[in-house]
């Protein structure tokens, strides 16, 4: 994944909403230029930022009402520092693999993702919009995410072999 | 070990928000004892955010920024700032003349794009749009690319090539590194010439189809049909080649630059490895007792944690005239394998007098190499060279013969050639 999208991501699972995450990341970037921050890697950079979206977002949570129960910050960590690594390995390909990947989807998939992470509509209302059951929602869900992430390694395996 | 059904609907539960706390309580532990767990919740957020990202580029709105209360901050100050640049900027690119383009038409093995900012991307597909400063490059022998320069023109790089585009004033500019390029450059380009610039020399034509082969110390330029100037860099002379014509330019200012006919083709060839000068891609490995001549496969890498071992050898760098392909031509290779696996042998052809056609190649089995170790001597009809792609016909018969290489996957292999042949089809075939 490129650096904008695995900030984003790591903003995203704490405030779940895909166009705050997006703030965020731009927050963050904005406070990476103005502080004139020097970082000695990439990796120091990296955990610079997860730290701060993870905070930025928090103080956004903090100001919600009805904001969704936030994951303890231990997990966090673990999430970001597994993020790191791969920033260090090869993750390059993967954001042009997932882009890739999605479109490729049926119709019908892509929609309810759309619903889902761009309208931010939550699953009961995507249940209600599309005339399905909550459980066939998550299921479809569940299997889309196993389809695309299934879909990148295929991709990037290509591109090594 | 893979998660269950009912744990990946449990944490795109939490996601939704709605898990009372003994189920979150679960999530929690879930997240901190299992690998698979975090990967899939990860994957999911990664997911989201491009999902998100990709809508919003299709619906040309970029969201922004969502303000939840309001509250002066001073960096948005900063941003507002950011902006106000960023629009005199646009204002400025708008009111400057445009800088050519050239769009990626037909693509086809390894390539790599690098925009003029240094960012590379691996993967380019048809439609990419490459601008002043951008760089593409094929990165294998089988491997081409097809740009189109608008109103008619085209250019095709192939084999191990690398184009830049250039900013040449009044002129659509290009420089070819290294490599092979075909172009058919129409007079509908608004009068402007067509500038390439190779490490010996500059071509220039406002209407011409030709090609040109470029390797560190020589380029070659054929005009199959119009006029092209070509200035040797060395010493600032300069030459126009008509159709039929051809020049071949020298880096050192001593050596001959003077302009030809092209040579009738012929219908074999044998590459005088001893000269040299046919063999553009390999190194040279000392004599041994069987072999006088012996160029070992170089190291390519073709992509990310792919390499391949290569030895390629050019008609043109040869000095040979052009080698007409036959129904009944066949391809004879000597070398050595030190393992056991299977060598790949291509070639590229071209229309004869024209532009680029297509790459065949063809898989040659252990088998056929015999014993690890010892020479081998394998002859292929070119009935088994199978094109590298759906629309090029089965058999290239009546193009011309750019070059042929060798390919093994395997380091190990040491893949050295002592000797290549184009050979005519046999009399009474």
């Amino acid at each position: 994944m490129s650096q904008r999208d695995l900030v984003s991501a790591a903003a995203w699972l704490v405030v779940r909403n895909a166009h705050t995450a997006e703030d965020i990341f731009q927050n963050v970037a904005l406070k990476a230029m103005t502080k004139g921050v020097q970082f000695e890697s990439v990796g120091a950079l990296m955990s610079w930022a997860f730290i701060t979206a993870r905070r930025e977002g928090i103080d956004w949570l903090r100001r919600q009402k009805n904001a969704p129960v936030c994951l303890d910050e231990t997990i966090l960590e673990l999430l970001e520092q597994e993020w790191a690594d791969e920033t260090l390995g090869q993750a390059g390909g993967r954001s042009q693999a997932l882009r890739d990947c999605l479109e490729d989807l049926p119709a019908k998939s892509r929609d309810l993702l759309k619903r889902r992470y761009f309208d931010e509509h939550a699953c009961e209302a995507v249940a209600e919009q599309l005339g399905a059951r909550l459980d066939a929602i998550y299921k479809r869900l569940s299997r889309l995410h196993q389809t695309l992430k299934k879909c990148i390694e295929t991709k990037l395996e290509q591109q090594v072999g | 070990m893979t998660l269950s059904e009912e744990q990946n609907e449990l944490l795109l539960r939490h996601l939704n928000g709605q898990l009372g706390p003994d189920e979150e309580a679960r999530v929690a532990d879930l997240l901190r004892d299992n690998v698979i767990a975090r990967a899939f919740l990860r994957s999911v957020a990664e997911q989201a955010v491009v999902v998100a990202d990709v809508e919003r580029l299709d619906q040309h709105k970029p969201q922004p920024a969502k303000v939840v209360t309001p509250v002066f901050r001073p960096w948005k100050w900063a941003v507002a700032a950011a902006a106000a640049f960023v629009l005199l900027a646009a204002f400025v690119i708008a009111t400057t003349p445009p800088r050519h383009t050239v769009k990626v038409s037909d693509i086809l093995g390894p390539c790599q794009y690098i925009a003029a900012d240094g960012k590379v991307r691996d993967e380019v597909k048809v439609g990419t749009v490459l601008r002043v400063g951008d760089t593409i490059r094929t990165r294998s022998s089988s491997a081409w690319v097809k740009l189109d320069l608008n109103g008619g023109s085209l250019m095709t790089i192939a084999g191990r090539s690398r184009l830049r585009l250039l900013n040449v004033d009044g002129r659509r500019g290009f420089q070819l590194a290294y490599g092979n390029l075909w172009a058919t450059v129409a007079q509908s380009l608004k009068g402007k010439a067509v500038s390439i610039q190779t490490p010996t020399s500059t071509v220039e034509t406002k209407s011409a189809q030709f090609d040109i082969e470029v390797h560190s110390t020589t380029s070659i330029v054929r005009v199959n049909s119009g006029l092209a100037n070509v200035e040797r860099l060395a010493d600032g002379q300069t030459v126009d080649v008509a159709t039929d014509h051809q020049v071949i330019v020298p880096i050192s200012r001593n050596r001959k630059f003077a302009v030809i006919r092209q040579p009738k083709p012929v219908n074999e060839w044998s590459c005088r490895l001893i000269a040299s000068s046919g063999a553009v891609f390999g190194k040279w490995l000392q004599p041994d007792e069987k072999n006088s001549v012996r160029l070992g496969a170089t190291p390519l890498l073709i992509g990310k944690k792919n390499t391949i071992f290569v030895a390629s050898f050019s008609v043109q760098c040869s000095s040979s005239p052009p080698v007409l392909i036959e129904s009944g031509s066949r391809v004879r290779i000597r070398g050595t394998t030190r393992t056991e696996g299977p060598i790949y042998f291509g070639i590229t052809t071209q229309r004869i007098k024209g532009a680029f056609f297509g790459k065949y190649t063809a898989k040659i089995e252990t088998g056929a190499l015999g014993q690890a170790g010892e020479p081998w001597q394998v002859e292929v009809p070119l009935s088994q060279f199978k094109p590298k792609t759906k629309h090029l016909p089965g058999s290239p018969a009546g193009m011309e013969l750019t070059d042929i290489w060798i390919v093994s996957r395997e380091e190990n292999a040491e893949l050295e050639i002592h000797s290549v042949k184009f050979l005519p089809r046999e009399v009474g075939q």
